[in-house]
């Protein structure tokens, strides 16, 4: 929401060099040469403060360098992402309205919502994707769990803390229970640090976040890591072993990609895609990937709703095997 | 404490300085005119907030709240009309002091005693809200659960027009709340299909419409004439007699302010009447009071500064906002990205301490430009309602579209505006409606994710240590008005409803003549309410409702400060009857007054009753 002075400026001067050989040449076929002549509003589908929001705002800003114009990060929480995808689909598709969608609304939420409430991600023109972001298991430090042996010898029923319903939070740690034959509660909290506080306070016994979301309180001893969702030992965690390590199949990740309403012009998305490209070479960008523990994913839009697709169907025959429900459905 | 200092440096950045003085400014100028609260000011320059940074937000939020109860005191003392409702029991020797030609020396104290009062308050906050952050972690659902229900009860309870009536309308509010997807199935609930819908109500129309137009609605009704400017004040210092006089009545006011402040539905309203009805009960001379005891002006008025710094210790701390003007910050915070709760101080310390910092300052200016000013705010009385109605109407509905570009908000602020002029015409306060809202989602998911956690055992509430404390506090809220009432009623079987009130002996009555008695009345016949309430008899016919709406305040502040207990109640239970009676001598347009942190109506009703006298 932040629009420095400087990129106002740049903006402006651009506006004036770019739009002085084509005033007025626009029709209602919406031309796109002066494309973008106005501030492009970046959706955010999550509240302000957490991973996904971080992500859109480290982005939007040297991508608004390139475009030239301000990209408005709006927060429009709701659903994980689901009200702002419904807004996203009823936008203009001028380029003016993206949205930095989950990858998780796409593959996991339309297994726990009724038909007709799931976003389907081929409505939308996917513009790039950006990255990926493992989860992590953490427990309280008193309840004693180290290992996810330990939660199934302490034969108890536990809780745990998901970051919503339809949430990688919740199938990552629904399929390992299942597996593990935990008799375990979800209990649905509004995304990722509310979850996490609700771990340290005690009030439930474990909850898979994000590892950027978690670091510090991992370094500070205030949570156990238990196992990670990753397809590998991330660096930086390498005693924790991974969910496929300890004998389960749970392959989940969040991803992120940028989407623009379907019908969107393709040289508009082409333009898009460029200036996000432009923001991905940033080094701050770049920095702040590293350092909220990111693996860049930062491929086109065939290739990534590719990924997404082959995503739904794993989890739909995952769930379907384990006989899980993951909503009201 | 280096967060602490780090507060100071945020505080002293150009813009944050910038945006306090303006934020002062605006706060004492609605405190002058009558027509505007505090609340609906906030929630019509909620959009102006959306560019800045949070704390400078919040900074100018905060200024706006308690500027508003300096500008107050000056039109109550000066023309006997309050500003703000919580100066209401300022008239009563503010005007005596200005008639004796010492409006000066009324107007000092006030300002002094503000400064104190809030300086104080904040220093406390300083103290107190790293402690309840401390416990930040074992604030779960359960507690939560209880926290809102107990905000919202206590706002019912104490809010004026009758608990029932409360109720009724924290009910509606819940119910809007509830509109949007379900977060635990993702279902959708009462969105009738529409997209604006799915993501539930949004809180900036209804605080604009239901405080904003509402109340600019309900005021155009009572057709406003300029007010003459009043004689020139003069000697604004305090002489040292008065201060010497004030400085007990400002040390308890603060005390009591900072309290019923920190108390949901508390607030400054409630607490500059309980302060003045203490200072009157305590005094040796209590015949004084009425006819211009300068501890009648200092009490209430440090009481109600003192109360609106307080006020924010829930919300910044608990991230329970305890007034209607606390809702509409804490929509503010929401917007910006904050979530105000336990943890507010540790993860956005520089928040938390600039807008704590930012109050140091605030006082600083006011006590500056409360006095050199004053004759600059009263010729502002002098602006038509007629010039200045059209144009706020305009800027909220102006305001509200650009919060989202959407067209529907607007819709939803008219919508919200005339419910708001119809509660208000029908005796209902908007300010449980709005905090209900607030507080509905939280109450909702918390109290389902508790039953999640207990296993749907609802006895899970009770085992908690803070949750188990917190329900005793409720049980507490709902069950004492009601054993009062029933106490009450045996010990004086005799004095059935309707009872003429009694005359009080603080009376003046050769002084009013019909043409200026309206709120002089009102005040007699508040003050004869104070002296019933004393003497424990029922209240009469109309105020009943307000009277035992009122008590629980008093007692929650037994569960607070047990060794104050009797004195406390004593006061609340007077200080509701201050309101309850000036209901009951009012029926048409009272009801909504001197609502827990609301302002409008009473505000509305004084200028009327100078109206209606000419």
């Amino acid at each position: 929401m932040k629009i420095t002075l400087p990129a106002l400026t740049l903006a402006g001067l651009l506006v004036l060099t770019g739009c002085g050989g084509n005033l007025g040449s626009e029709g209602d076929s919406g031309s796109t040469a002066a494309y973008p002549d106005r501030a492009v509003t970046l959706l955010v589908g999550q509240d302000a403060g957490g991973s996904t929001d971080l992500i859109g705002r480290a982005l939007a800003d040297p991508a608004s360098k390139d475009l030239g114009q301000p990209l408005t990060v709006q927060n429009k929480p709701g659903a994980n992402g689901a009200v702002a995808a419904k807004e996203l689909a009823a936008a203009k598709a001028d380029g003016y309205t993206l949205m930095v969608f989950v990858g998780s609304l796409a593959y996991i939420t339309p297994l726990a919502v009724p038909a007709d409430q799931a976003v389907d991600i081929n409505n939308y023109e996917v513009v790039t994707g950006i990255s990926q972001d493992d989860f992590v298991l953490i427990a309280n430090p008193e309840t004693g769990f180290k290992t996810v042996k330990d939660i199934v010898d302490a034969k108890r029923p536990i809780k745990f803390a998901t970051t919503g319903v339809g949430t990688g939070s919740q199938l990552t740690q629904t399929l390992l229970f299942a597996q593990a034959g935990v008799d375990a509660t979800a209990v649905p909290f509004n995304g990722g640090n509310p979850a996490l506080t609700a771990v340290l306070g005690g009030q439930v016994d474990v909850a898979a976040v994000q590892l950027g979301e978690t670091k510090e309180q991992i370094e500070a001893g205030k949570a156990v890591p238990i196992v990670t969702f990753a397809t590998e030992r991330p660096s930086y965690m390498p005693d924790t072993p991974t969910a496929t390590e300890a004998g389960f199949n749970v392959p989940v990740q969040q991803s992120r990609a940028i989407v623009a309403p379907k019908g969107t012009p393709a040289d508009v998305v082409a333009r898009l895609r460029t200036a996000f490209q432009k923001g991905f070479a940033d080094k701050t960008y770049q920095d702040f990937n590293t350092q909220r523990l990111l693996t860049a994913n930062e491929v086109d839009g065939a290739a990534l709703l590719q990924q997404w697709t082959g995503s739904l169907q794993t989890y739909r025959d995952l769930v379907a095997k384990h006989k899980i429900e993951l909503g009201a459905k | 404490m280096s967060a602490v200092i780090d507060g100071f440096a945020v505080v002293l950045e150009p813009t944050n300085l910038l945006y306090c003085l303006v934020g002062v400014v605006i706060g004492m100028l609605i405190g002058v005119l009558p027509g505007l609260g505090p609340a609906a000011t906030i929630a019509i320059l909620l959009p102006v907030t959306f560019g800045l940074e949070p704390v400078t937000a919040v900074i100018m939020l905060a200024g706006i709240f308690y500027g508003a109860q300096y500008g107050g005191t000056i039109t109550s003392v000066l023309l006997r009309l309050p500003g703000e409702a919580s100066s209401v029991v300022t008239v009563f020797d503010g005007h005596a002091l200005a008639r004796q030609g010492r409006a000066g020396a009324a107007l000092g104290i006030a300002a002094i005693g503000s400064f104190i009062g809030g300086t104080l308050s904040i220093v406390a906050l300083t103290l107190v809200a790293p402690v309840v952050a401390g416990f930040a972690l074992d604030f779960g659902p359960p507690e939560y659960t209880v926290l809102a229900l107990l905000g919202i009860m206590l706002v019912a309870t104490i809010s004026s027009g009758g608990r029932i009536r409360a109720l009724a309308a924290a009910a509606v509010g819940l119910l809007f709340a509830t509109v949007g997807r379900d977060d635990f199935t993702s279902a959708e609930r009462f969105t009738l299909g529409n997209l604006s819908l799915a993501d539930g109500l949004d809180f900036i129309p209804i605080a604009m419409g239901l405080f904003g137009l509402g109340e600019i609605l309900y005021n155009l009704e009572q057709r406003h004439r300029a007010v003459q400017a009043p004689t020139k004040v003069t000697d604004v210092w305090p002489r040292r007699a008065d201060l010497r006089q004030s400085s007990g009545a400002i040390g308890r006011g603060s005390v009591i302010g900072f309290v019923l402040g920190i108390l949901p539905g508390g607030g400054a309203v409630l607490s500059s009447m309980a302060a003045y009805a203490l200072e009157k009960r305590r005094s040796r001379h209590p015949e004084r009071f009425g006819k211009g005891a300068i501890e009648g002006v200092a009490a209430p008025e440090t009481a109600n500064n003192a109360a609106a710094t307080s006020s924010f210790i829930p919300l910044l701390s608990l991230g329970i906002p305890a007034n209607a003007t606390m809702a509409v910050i804490f929509g503010a915070l929401l917007i910006q990205g904050v979530t105000p709760g336990p943890q507010l101080v540790t993860e956005h310390p520089e928040l938390f301490w600039g807008v704590v910092n930012s109050m140091y300052l605030g006082n600083v200016l006011l006590l500056i430009m409360s006095i050199p000013l004053l004759g600059v705010f009263v010729r502002i009385l002098r602006v038509r309602a007629t010039v200045l109605a059209p144009i706020t109407v305009l800027i909220t509905l102006i305001g509200a579209y650009t919060v989202n570009n959407s067209v529907f908000d607007i819709g939803l602020v008219i919508a919200f505006g005339v419910l708001g002029y119809l509660m208000k015409k029908a005796g209902f306060d908007p300010g449980p409606m709005v905090l209900a809202f607030v507080l509905g989602s939280l109450l909702e998911t918390s109290l389902r994710r508790s039953l999640l956690l207990f296993d749907d055992d609802p006895t899970g509430f009770l085992t908690r240590p803070i949750s188990g404390v917190l329900v005793a506090v409720f049980l507490a809220v709902i069950l004492l008005p009601l054993i009062q009432t029933v106490l009450r009623k045996r010990r004086q079987p005799a004095a059935g409803p309707g009872a003429p009130a009694p005359e009080s002996p603080d009376l003046e009555p050769s002084g009013a003549g019909p043409r200026e008695t309206d709120l002089r009345t009102d005040a007699s016949r508040a003050e004869s309410g104070v002296s019933r309430a004393r003497s424990g008899a029922a209240p009469a016919g109309g105020d009943a409702s307000a009277g035992a709406g009122a008590s629980p305040a008093g007692a929650a502040p037994v569960d607070a400060a047990r060794n104050r207990a009797d004195r406390e109640r004593g006061a609340a239970g007077q200080a509701g009857a201050v309101r309850g009676s000036g209901a009951a001598g009012q029926a048409g347009t009272v009801r909504g007054s001197g609502a827990a942190g609301q302002a409008g109506a009473v505000r509305g009703e004084s200028t009327s009753d100078a109206e209606e006298t000419e």
